[in-house]
């Protein structure tokens, strides 16, 4: 798994971290039982505050996503379903960027989701 | 979150009403620093806004006129080599002791000084930032020099760093890798660190506190949290004409040139700006939090160019 923090992002860095850790579950390139880099060597090569990592991982674990086994490390929960509350999460991420944006730009939601729907539509026409 | 002192309990810093002064200049202004144990404090302001003044004073280097400063709750004035032992400086000005010596025995001589002294991790640390060891100190290049004291001050794995514009005379490269030693040494000991530095965007991601100096004196101090969620841009919908309320202090303001689109950076909770605003005439469309710096400068009055 690589993680890669946006600036422009205004979410807290720990969120993104969270995100992103979900976002490989779900993607398959986490998997159960995997390891997770160390909070020391995530927080060298990203440069960020090895806090926020801890601040990720413990949001990570509070959630049953992963689990740290003393003295070894942390790794992906055996049990974890990537399809169910990882990908409602991460939609939901998705669908409050959108929002946001559609905000600033002075539009409203069901705006938004027509043109989600008619863009969608020539794309599966175009392919 | 809202609340720093509860969630960290101790001050691994703290200074009571400290002021110096230099002849006429008032370098130093009833200074109440607070930094928690453990944090990454970012010290911003411009220069001669009086932040190495105020780290000679945590190092006892200066004397205050009035007022004390507290490392670790020891007094700096009556307990400076306690207080000395637990620090690791790396200082503004570019001076290396003991020029004739090369690197490496600089270093031994420098272990001499403190029981921590890790030698593996100084040798580490030398490898990682490109210290000669045998070049001789005196003939370092500014960057070389600045390297070596980087080395000096985190080897010993002291409790307080206080970091005075530490990346100055660094290439972008060593730079970034000295910032990443630095995360990997925060991640390996609780450490409490004190850095100033011209460039705010590259501490962007570690630091967890922020305070301003503007002419001696602390204008602002929160945590970072804090002052993003505090320090914010907003556009606004307002009738031509229409002036942001003095006593809020708006900072960084662009109008359209219809006058009717607006855009400031604002100190204040959200949802009692934007009643103000409204309350005033105009509509806000949106917030955004800023960049650090960005955030930081808003204590900062714009200067007239």
């Amino acid at each position: 798994m690589l993680v890669t923090l946006d600036p422009r992002d205004e979410r807290p860095l720990y969120l993104q971290i969270v995100d992103q850790v979900r976002r490989a579950l779900l993607v398959g390139t986490l998997r159960a039982e995997d390891p997770l880099p160390s909070v020391r060597e995530l927080a060298g090569e990203l440069v960020i505050n090895p806090r926020t990592v801890s601040q990720a991982y413990g949001e990570l674990e509070k959630e049953g996503v992963i689990y740290v086994r003393r003295g070894q490390g942390t790794f992906v929960s055996p049990t974890i379903h990537p399809d169910r509350q990882e990908r409602r999460a991460i939609v939901r991420g998705v669908a409050e960027r959108a929002l946001l944006e559609a905000r600033r730009n002075g539009l409203g939601v069901e705006e938004l989701v027509t043109m989600i729907e008619e863009v969608a539509a020539e794309d599966r026409g175009a392919a | 979150m809202t609340h720093p002192d509860s969630d960290v309990g101790e001050f691994a810093v703290a200074t009571h009403g400290l002021s110096k002064r230099y002849g006429r200049k008032l370098a130093l202004d009833e200074v109440e620093l607070r930094v928690p144990e453990g944090s990454v404090y970012v010290l911003v302001g411009v220069n001669g806004a009086g932040k190495s003044t105020l780290f000679k004073t945590l190092m006892n280097l200066e004397r205050p006129d009035t007022g004390a400063a507290e490392v670790f709750g020891l007094d700096t004035g009556g307990s400076g080599p306690e207080v000395r032992a637990q620090i690791g400086y790396v200082p503004e000005r570019q001076e290396a002791p003991y020029r004739y010596m090369s690197c490496a025995r600089l270093l031994r001589h420098a272990a001499a000084f403190y029981p921590a002294w890790d030698h593996a991790y100084a040798d580490h640390l030398a490898r990682a930032l490109g210290v000669p060891p045998e070049q001789r100190v005196g003939g370092l290049s500014k960057g070389e020099t600045r390297r070596l004291q980087l080395v000096m001050a985190l080897a010993h794995r002291p409790a307080l760093l206080l970091f005075d514009e530490p990346m100055d005379g660094l290439d972008p490269l060593v730079r970034r890798r000295a910032l990443a030693l630095l995360a990997e040494h925060l991640a390996d000991a609780p450490t409490t660190v004190v850095i100033s530095t011209h460039h705010v965007q590259e501490l962007e991601s570690l630091a967890d506190h922020v305070g301003v100096l503007r002419g001696g004196r602390l204008v602002a101090q929160m945590s970072r949290d804090d002052l993003q969620r505090t320090v914010r841009t907003y556009e606004l919908e307002a009738p031509e004409g229409w002036e942001v309320p003095k006593d809020l202090h708006a900072t960084a303001l662009r109008r359209s040139s219809t006058g009717r689109d607006m855009r400031c950076t604002l100190v204040g909770e959200e949802r009692d700006i934007t009643g103000r605003l409204l309350a005033a005439g105009a509509r806000v469309r949106g917030s955004s939090t800023l960049a650090l710096e960005d955030a930081a400068l808003a204590f900062l009055p714009e200067e007239p160019s």
